[in-house]
């Protein structure tokens, strides 16, 4: 994925990043994320999809190499300047003081003194939760739970949206709303997103997808090239085999046909 | 909100008020002679003040000790602050020292507030930033460090400076007078005005770190800030009157339940609602059964708590 044809937002150039803790190493890692491009990442547990996302967004600090945020290095940037640029969505939301959902997505105001790009009930109505407003977040489900994060990204205004496996601990309705909202979101307000995922049948919904194996990118391109068997089984060790129906759409069957069901 | 924060205040000036004019003899400011006016301005007075102070620095830090370590049982005392402060003034009363006069045993007491602070920090302290589990760990450790240390003198010493300590340890609002009172309100108001204008900063840090950092925060930087805001005003309350218990864990919860959990209205209205309850709670420790005294400490845990309980079955206020 050297080149894109939308303008560039982000360019990673040359990332060398490693863990004190335990060795994990992204060597020599370069791509560019261009404007409203949606990118999925797909890879094993452990294989640098969290790591790479942190190092997108300037969470981690490479040791060597670039990141290039419209042009500027990321660490030039003023941290409230970045964040209307840049936002990010870990995978973990775990806290247990009650927010109400209003002050939650208010936080998304926080790098704006002026005015901001929309208002809180605007957000809210985008993600379909404005007659939750006053909802604690402790009291709402996982999959409104995730909307109400991502309305307060889109609060933040910002135009490239990192999002660490999103789609973790929702049941399929879930998902495929959550997908439904983000492609929306895509289109309506041109965002660019980058999305950490698992479901390889979700990965191809998006227009670009990045197969990363051990810190480093095995394969990047549209589904169709990266999502073949040969990658898949290169990427994750299993058997799978992708199934490309006449009328364009495709899926991913699983090929171990689970001898005996578990009882 | 700013109407429930404005009723808070009103609270606060009638409690203040209260305590000022009532107890086992109660004062009317018009038509009372010289005994009145000397116990009104020399002995309530002082005593009202420092309770308002030590309550809204003991409810303000508990508002934010909450947040920065993410922990909704945290409260001032988790840090070993107050360990370390009643370690240092209890071996200054038991030791009989008055090197300062009156200011001796306070002193004693910030000194052992900041140093524990300090080792806290330094222990908290890994790769650039503090970490609120670090934080969490190495207070609770050094508290039953400097608990036992605490209890080891006073077990091997017979003098009565013991039971003197033990009441300046338990919360004794008995000795408050004007000379201390400049000294705690510029370290209250300067932790108070530090909290509140981070308080932003505080919320973000409740959602995690990568959170605060996406919202355009430096985690650990705003951490630090934070921590030594909780420093600064446990320290200077620990010093104006010992311990006082359940406000600033309990306190933060309560108002979560009227004002909401966001830091820019709960670290204002828990500390206005620290300094009410510390000034009924004194007026009550001295008016049950006068001439005896009960700490404060037991008297705010015993008002408070079956509220809060109450608060807990009723709605969920904590979170889980």
């Amino acid at each position: 994925m050297s080149s894109v044809s939308n303008p560039p937002v982000l360019r990673l150039d040359r990332i060398c990043f490693s863990y004190k803790e335990n060795g994990f190493f992204i060597n020599d890692l370069s791509f560019i994320i261009g404007e409203g491009e949606s990118i999925g990442l797909l890879g094993a547990n452990g294989s640098g999809k969290s790591t790479i996302l942190k190092l997108g967004s300037g969470i981690l600090r490479p040791s060597s190499g670039n990141v290039v945020l419209w042009g500027k290095p990321i660490n030039t940037y003023r941290n409230r300047d970045r964040a209307k640029l840049i936002s990010y969505l870990p995978q973990i939301l775990n806290f247990s003081v009650p927010f109400t959902l209003r002050e939650l997505v208010s936080m998304g105001l926080y790098p704006y003194d002026i005015s901001p790009p929309m208002t809180v009930k605007e957000a809210l109505d985008m993600v379909g939760l404005r007659n939750k407003a006053d909802s604690h977040i402790t009291d709402l489900s996982g999959g409104e739970k995730r909307r109400a994060f991502i309305a307060m990204t889109l609060l933040q205004g910002a135009g490239l949206l990192f999002l660490d496996e999103p789609l973790a601990n929702l049941d399929i309705r879930y998902q495929i709303e959550l997908v439904r909202l983000l492609k929306r979101l895509k289109g309506e307000r041109g965002i660019s997103i980058v999305m950490a995922l698992h479901d390889i049948n979700i990965a191809l919904q998006f227009e670009k997808v990045m197969l990363i194996k051990n810190g480093a990118v095995l394969s990047a391109g549209p589904p169709s090239e990266v999502l073949t068997d040969r990658l898949i089984r290169e990427a994750f060790d299993v058997d799978v085999r992708m199934i490309r129906e006449p009328e364009g759409k495709a899926y991913v069957r699983y090929e171990d046909n689970f001898d005996e069901r578990m009882c | 909100m700013k109407l429930r924060l404005s009723i808070f205040c009103v609270l606060l000036v009638l409690a203040f008020g209260s305590s000022l004019l009532l107890g086992s003899r109660v004062i009317n400011p018009f038509t009372t002679n010289e005994t009145g006016r000397e116990i009104l301005f020399s002995i309530r007075a002082p005593r009202s003040v420092v309770a308002t102070l030590m309550g809204t620095a003991l409810g303000a830090s508990g508002a934010v000790l909450q947040g920065i370590l993410r922990n909704p049982l945290a409260d001032p005392y988790i840090l070993g602050i107050s360990s370390g402060a009643s370690l240092s003034a209890a071996v200054g009363i038991i030791m009989g020292l008055t090197m300062f006069g009156s200011f001796t045993i306070p002193l004693l007491a910030f000194i052992g507030a900041v140093i524990t602070g300090g080792i806290v920090g330094m222990m908290g302290w890994k790769r650039g930033g503090l970490w609120p589990e670090r934080l969490l760990l190495a207070g609770i450790g050094l508290s039953f460090l400097f608990s036992s240390l605490l209890m080891l003198i006073m077990s091997v010493s017979t003098d009565e400076g013991v039971r003197r300590a033990i009441l300046w340890i338990f919360g004794d609002l008995s000795m408050s007078d004007w000379s201390l009172i400049p000294y705690g309100l510029v370290f209250i108001t300067s932790g108070l005005f530090i909290s509140i204008a981070r308080a932003k900063a505080l919320n973000a840090l409740i959602l995690g770190d990568e959170f605060a950092y996406s919202l355009g925060f430096m985690p650990h930087l705003e951490r630090f800030i934070l921590f030594i805001s909780v420093g600064l005003m446990t320290s200077a309350s620990v010093s104006l009157g010992g311990m006082i218990g359940f406000i600033g864990l309990l306190v933060p919860h309560i108002v979560r339940f009227f004002i909401g959990a966001d830091n820019r209205m709960l670290i204002p209205a828990s500390a206005i609602c620290g300094g009410t309850l510390l000034c009924i709670a004194d007026l009550l420790s001295r008016s049950v059964a006068p001439p005896t005294e009960l700490p404060a400490g037991i008297v705010t845990a015993l008002i408070g708590s079956p509220y809060f309980l109450y608060l807990l079955r009723k709605k969920d206020v904590l979170g889980v």
